[in-house]
Formats: structure tokens, sequence, C-alpha cells
């Protein structure tokens, strides 16, 4: 019923940074710090996307990255491959910005301006609809916590029900009412009409 | 299945960037982070992974060379009571590693070592050839694997696992030592009466 969100990424380039994270996880996992830095450089925008997306705010954001790559380095010797290691990174991310919000209470003041202009200062203005790309950013902050962490990972971030549901440490059934929670209020707000 | 407005949905989901460049280079904080906590240092690696093999073998040989020595100790009371006083020199006692002087363990055990060399040493004297040269051999066994232990010890100075087995190595030289000094010398006997 749901959509993947096509991604903008080419299957080359995917394929290309996966085996180079792998040359470079292996050469981390020695205690290489040069090849570390170099993972931070390919992943740290994703990352920061992700944790900015869900936590909206800046800040925190940073905060999040941070602990989030100190916490990758310390646990290296865990990875185990089976997973990218961006997704294993997203899920390190994931886990700072909920204990953060654990730690900090839930409410947490957004900065929507900042992200609005932030991201939009940060893309190409050719590639995309620059106001098209800020309401959708505001409809997507505008969301409840649950709906839009699941949305921001689900939709944004294209990974299945059941890893979101394993990142967002809820069941299958939760995360998928949540998807849909937030795509309704999307297309509310967003002024598109209701499907089905 | 895919009607318009779920079209619409999607492709304004998807025209968000995936990736946003943080404000500032992150890099550096994580970097210090990394530095301050010596993490490079306390994280297991290949040659950590040796030095557990180490560790493992050097307890394996303190305990081996314990029990010979017990085991020998006792053969050597009942079968080889004669040739004790045939024994005109006497080994000094080797050196004593710098490592292995008493690090951290206190006054308590320098004194009971001192003494227990002494008498240790008396009786060595008194031990037919083979049998001293088994117990020297495993008193140095033992004293290697202290050295190995404190080596470790020196590079993970926190390691409570590594502190135990230093101060358990410890114990068993002393245990090695009293045994050998508290032995019982052999009445001499004459056979050829």
């Amino acid at each position: 019923m749901l959509l993947r969100v096509p991604r903008n990424d080419s299957v080359v380039n995917v394929e290309r940074e996966s085996m180079t994270d792998a040359h470079l996880v292996a050469a981390a996992r020695g205690g290489d710090m040069h090849a570390f830095e170099r993972l931070y450089r390919v992943h740290s925008a994703r990352v920061y996307g992700l944790c900015l997306r869900m936590t909206r705010n800046p800040d925190i954001a940073e905060d999040c990255v941070q602990l989030a790559f100190v916490r990758a380095w310390r646990n290296l010797q865990a990875f185990e491959g089976r997973s990218a290691f961006g997704t294993w990174l997203h899920r390190i991310a994931v886990n700072e910005v909920l204990s953060h919000q654990r730690n900090h209470g839930t409410r947490e003041e957004s900065d929507e301006e900042a992200i609005a202009e932030h991201v939009e200062i940060e893309q190409a203005p050719s590639q995309f609809d620059a106001m098209d790309v800020t309401d959708v950013e505001r409809a997507l902050e505008s969301l409840p916590e649950g709906a839009r962490h699941a949305m921001v990972l689900q939709a944004v971030y294209g990974y299945s029900h059941e890893e979101v549901a394993d990142m967002l440490g809820v069941a299958v059934g939760t995360c998928k009412a949540q998807v849909h929670r937030g795509r309704r209020l999307l297309r509310q707000r967003l002024g598109m009409a209701e499907v089905e | 299945m895919n009607a318009p407005h779920q079209d619409s949905l999607d492709q304004a989901l998807a025209k968000l960037p995936r990736d946003v460049q943080p404000r500032r280079d992150l890099w550096q904080g994580i970097r210090s982070e990394l530095g301050s906590a010596q993490t490079l240092e306390s994280r297991p690696s290949r040659s950590s992974g040796m030095r557990w093999y180490q560790m493992a073998a050097a307890v394996l040989l303190v305990i081996a060379s314990s029990l010979t020595t017990y085991v020998l100790m006792r053969e050597s009371n009942v079968q080889e009571p004669a040739l004790a006083d045939q024994e005109p020199s006497r080994p000094a006692l080797t050196v004593m590693p710098a490592s292995f002087a008493g690090q951290g363990l206190g006054q308590d055990y320098a004194q009971a070592r001192a003494s227990l060399d002494q008498q240790f040493e008396a009786r060595l004297a008194s031990l037919p050839g083979p049998a001293r040269e088994k117990v020297q051999r495993n008193l140095a066994d033992i004293r290697k694997a202290a050295h190995e232990i404190a080596d470790t010890l020196a590079q993970h100075p926190n390691d409570p696992l590594l502190q135990e087995l230093l101060l358990s190595t410890y114990q068993s030289e002393l245990r090695l030592l009293a045994d050998v000094a508290q032995m019982t010398p052999a009445p001499v006997t004459r056979v050829d009466l």
C-alpha cells in the first residue's frame, strides 16, 4: 500500500560507496583514524539530515551526529558488516536522538525557520522547486513525534517498516500505523486530497 | 495502486534532500572526544588478542610448574634421601626480576619472600641435582609468566583481571618457595653398613 520513495542515488554510486566503506571500515577497525574521518566525510551529511528532521533542532542534531560517530568508533569491532555501514550508523544516530529525547523530554523547541532555511541553502536551486521543498519540510516537521520519526525513516530515508520498527523500538504494526497517520496528515497540510 | 494523490505526496517527499550539510565541521569535536578518551589504546585489537593468549599460556604454565614441583618434591623425599649431603656446591638463587620485586604488593610480601628465599636456598642446596634443576626451572617459568603479565599490566594498568592474575602468580611463586623451604630434610641413611 505504501510506496517507497524513489531514491536519488544511482545504483553505481551506492555500490562504489559500499566498496569504499568496506575498506575504510576495515582500516578504521585497525585503528586508522584517517579512514574513520573519511567515513565521517562520506556519511555525516546524511546522518545530520536524519537527525535534523527527527529532532527539529540543528544544535541538538549536531550533538547527536557527534555522539553517533564517537559511539560508532568505539563500537567498530562490533560492526559485523551484515548491513551497510551507513545503515548501522543511522541506527546509532537514531538511538542518540531517542536517548536525547528521553533525557531532555520530547517537546524540544523546534527551530522551523532554521531547518527550512538550512535545507534550502544546502541544495542547488536548479534541482528542486525551493517552495515545494520548504513546504514539505515544514509539513513534515509539524507532524507529531511518532509519525514524524516513522515518516522520516520510512518515507524520506527509505527504510522498510521492519527496519524502522527495529530502530525506533516499536512493533511493526505501530510503525505502519504511524506512517499511515503521517501520510494522512501530510496530505492534509499540503492541501492534497485524501486517498481511499 | 498508484493513485495520483499518492504519487504527488511521494514525489514531494522525494524532492527532500537526504543529505544536509551541518553548519560547521563536526569532525574536530569528534576527533577531540576520541583523543581525550584514549579510545585507540583501549580498543581491542589483534595484538591484544595475542596478549590474552599469552596470558592464558602464562596461567597454565604457572599451574603446571606448581604441580610438577609439588610432585617432584614428594618423590625426591621418598626416593633420594641419601644423596643430599653429598652435594657440596650450592647454586645461588636466581636474581629476582625488578618488575617482580614486590611490585605494588606491599611490605608483607617483600618480607615473606626474603624470609622464604633464605630457607629456600638452604633447602634447595640439599636437593639432589635433577630435582634441584627441576625446581629452578619451574621457578624460572613462574617468574617469566609474572614478567609477561607485568608487562601487559603496564599497558593496561586498570585491568582488574590482569591485576588479579599478577597477584595470583606472585602467590604461586610464594607457594613454591614455601613448599620447598618447608620440606623436611630427608634423614641420611647409611646403606654401606
